[in-house]
């Protein structure tokens, strides 16, 4: 017989079972993964702008070496494919399959306003940079937070720069991308645009990712407008300031990119057809910020250019999310979402601050005008930044009468 | 005319060899890059404009003399699989040359502007495009209607083997073919770049167009890709100044009508 006893085998017992219940608590004593999901578009409309946007988002993330609050950093990325439908797909998968709890992203905002929505189901944190006012407007609420400045601080910034250049150019013919981005951005143009005495000799709309604006830009010249201003993005805008050139517009009257991504789609043109082109944009690469020169640093070593719009707004949005986690002490949804309501700090593009009301982040907005080609002093140095302004959605026009709770 | 052009390459070549050339989209953004980068060298347009497409047409003969002609006997899948593998590389092999980011070519400062037409105000260079693509579709069709060379073709697209029983090199038929369809492609992509711009992908759409002109023309029928292409581009136009959106759509709208009516095409017999 062996010498293993009934009361041998039941301290076994015993002891494995104290093991099993204790190991549950090993588990919850790690440290959790923070899992942030970079929904941006890789095919679809914005394809280009996708890979450039999961770089910025990187660059955040390396600078903190992956870690928040002493837990590791999960960094996912999922194809949003530029439409509502796929991006909510992947991000309600991600949420419910790989822990996701900060979505950043994405890109088009008729896309992020479903994404939105998909936010405030799984209540999880969502900051998001685009030209729909819509995100802290009409449709706010407690999980989503805009980084893009407010379409009425850029119109404010665009239209009365401009018009401080340019005070005889009152002929104004627009041309606007057909979806939430256009509609928003238009709607303050015209705003401010009365205040200015400017007449809009036309408008047309055109579908997201026109490639043949042959027909728009010959309304345009047959209403011989002063100015011709463009509320699109990304190819659109390249495609209709390539067209409006070779139409003979430009230079001879001048071109305004109201909501630019900048360098993404300045590269894109010779500098003949920048001549006489007017920029408004989120970002511009020689913005005079510390955290923008050592952003702009460290993205030029590792990629060999600069960063344009969206890189920098994946950067920004990234950056303001683990601030809000620095200042919550936490990295629970709920927590970082009331930290973030107020937060004030000196970041990429200056002082910015979140309005608690809105969930809109105050900042300045910029406004370049490119520069002639025998003035340029390098094949990327497009343009001069020629004013910044800040200046917040008056009450009036303000949307969100009641973020709602959490 | 540009989607004629197209249509006509691709149709010489799904005519004469039998191949539906999935690469013909990649040749085309090819095509511009070469005129952008001979641009860059020569400093010449219109230099760059008549050395981009033959240079496009001597990849296309090297094309079917090392990739194509190995696979005649192994079938229709091998060879169909081949032209959609090398639309990937020839696409692939631009973003390396020439990176991803898109990039604008200028029309020569004699064709930048617009004119006053009377009633519309037009781009010169559009015009310069309309007239030059209306002259190379009236070559090529006046090339394959009165040359030998050009009835060879005509015979290869309706009896190879007959083409072949009366001693003619078939296989040079083929090359020929081939380069000839690369070559319109070519000039199609290069005459496109200052309007459009160049970016690695900008073939894609134009590959779908150009099937739809042959799917209209009647498989390898010649003077129905040319009334094919004017009339997409005709209704495509149309339909841009009232309804913007279904710009595109109308293309195959148009493609499905005349199927469902004539199935073997506008002009085609088989």
């Amino acid at each position: 017989m062996s010498g293993v006893t009934r009361r041998d085998v039941l301290k076994l017992g015993g002891g494995a079972a104290a093991a099993g219940l204790g190991f549950p608590a090993v588990l919850r004593a790690q440290p959790k993964e923070v899992v942030m999901l970079g929904l941006w578009s890789f095919t679809g409309a914005f394809s280009d702008v996708g890979p450039v946007l999961d770089r910025g988002m990187k660059l955040a993330l390396d600078e903190r070496g992956m870690k928040v609050q002493g837990k590791p950093i999960k960094y996912i990325t999922r194809d949003d494919e530029t439409k509502a439908g796929s991006a909510t797909r992947r991000a309600e998968e991600a949420v419910d399959s790989d822990g996701a709890k900060f979505i950043m992203g994405p890109w088009s905002s008729g896309v992020a306003l479903a994404v939105s929505e998909v936010a405030k189901r799984k209540k999880v944190f969502h900051y998001f940079s685009g030209g729909t006012e819509d995100i802290s407007g009409a449709r706010c609420h407690r999980y989503s937070f805009q980084w893009a400045a407010s379409p009425y601080t850029a119109a404010k910034t665009v239209v009365d720069t401009f018009m401080q250049a340019n005070p005889k150019a009152k002929r104004w013919h627009l041309l606007v991308a057909d979806y939430a981005f256009g509609w928003s951005v238009e709607k303050y143009v015209k705003e401010v645009g009365k205040g200015h005495g400017i007449e809009f000799v036309g408008a047309d709309r055109h579908p997201l990712g026109e490639r043949e604006f042959s027909n728009y830009v010959t309304k345009a010249a047959g209403n011989k407008p002063d100015v011709v201003v463009m509320i699109n993005f990304g190819l659109d805008a390249v495609t209709g300031a390539r067209e409006i050139f070779n139409f003979g517009l430009t230079p001879k009257i001048p071109l305004i990119m109201t909501w630019s991504s900048g360098v993404e789609e300045l590269v894109q043109l010779a500098p003949e057809i920048r001549e006489n082109l007017w920029v408004g944009s989120n970002f511009y690469y020689t913005a005079d910020t510390p955290v923008a020169r050592e952003f702009v640093k460290s993205y030029q070593a590792k990629f060999g250019n600069p960063p344009g719009y969206a890189p920098a707004a994946a950067y920004g949005m990234t950056r303001m999310t683990l601030a809000a986690m620095d200042k919550a002490k936490s990295t629970e949804v709920a927590d970082v979402v009331k930290a973030c309501e107020g937060l004030e700090l000196d970041d990429l593009v200056g002082r910015m601050r979140v309005d608690p009301k809105t969930h809109q982040t105050l900042r300045p907005y910029f406004f370049m005008r490119c520069k002639k080609k025998d003035a340029m002093k390098g094949p990327m140095d497009f343009a001069d930044i020629i004013a910044t302004g800040s200046t917040p959605l008056p009450a009036e026009y303000a949307a969100c009468k009641d973020i709602g709770s959490l | 005319m540009l989607y004629a052009l197209m249509g006509i390459g691709l149709s010489i070549i799904t005519g004469v060899l039998n191949i539906p050339n999935f690469a013909h989209g990649a040749l085309f953004a090819l095509g511009a890059y070469f005129l952008f980068t001979l641009i860059q060298l020569l400093g010449n347009f219109w230099l760059a404009l008549l050395l981009a497409p033959l240079g496009v047409g001597l990849l296309g003969a090297l094309i079917e003399y090392a990739g194509i002609r190995p696979l005649y006997k192994a079938g229709h899948d091998y060879q169909l699989l081949l032209t959609f593998g090398l639309s990937l590389i020839v696409t692939e092999g631009i973003i390396v040359v020439w990176s991803p980011v898109g990039m604008s070519q200028l029309p020569p400062p004699l064709l930048r502007g617009g004119v006053d037409l009377g009633i519309t105000f037009y781009p010169k260079y559009r015009l310069f495009v309309m007239a030059a693509a209306a002259l190379l579709v009236l070559g090529a069709w006046l090339f394959l209607e009165k040359t030998r060379y050009g009835a060879i073709m005509r015979a290869g697209i309706e009896d190879k083997e007959m083409v072949s029983l009366l001693g003619i090199d078939i296989h040079r038929l083929f090359t020929a073919a081939f380069a000839l369809g690369c070559v319109l492609a070519g000039v199609a992509g290069a005459l496109t770049a200052p309007i459009r711009g160049l970016n690695p992908w900008m073939g894609v759409d134009m590959l779908g167009i150009a099937f739809v002109v042959v799917a209209l023309a009647g498989l390898g029928n010649l003077l129905g890709s040319i009334v094919a292409g004017l009339l997409l581009g005709v209704a495509q136009s149309l339909v841009a100044l009232v309804w913007p959106e279904a710009s595109v759509a109308v293309i195959f709208a148009v493609m499905a009508a005349v199927l469902l009516a004539r199935p073997q095409g506008l002009f085609g017999i088989r």
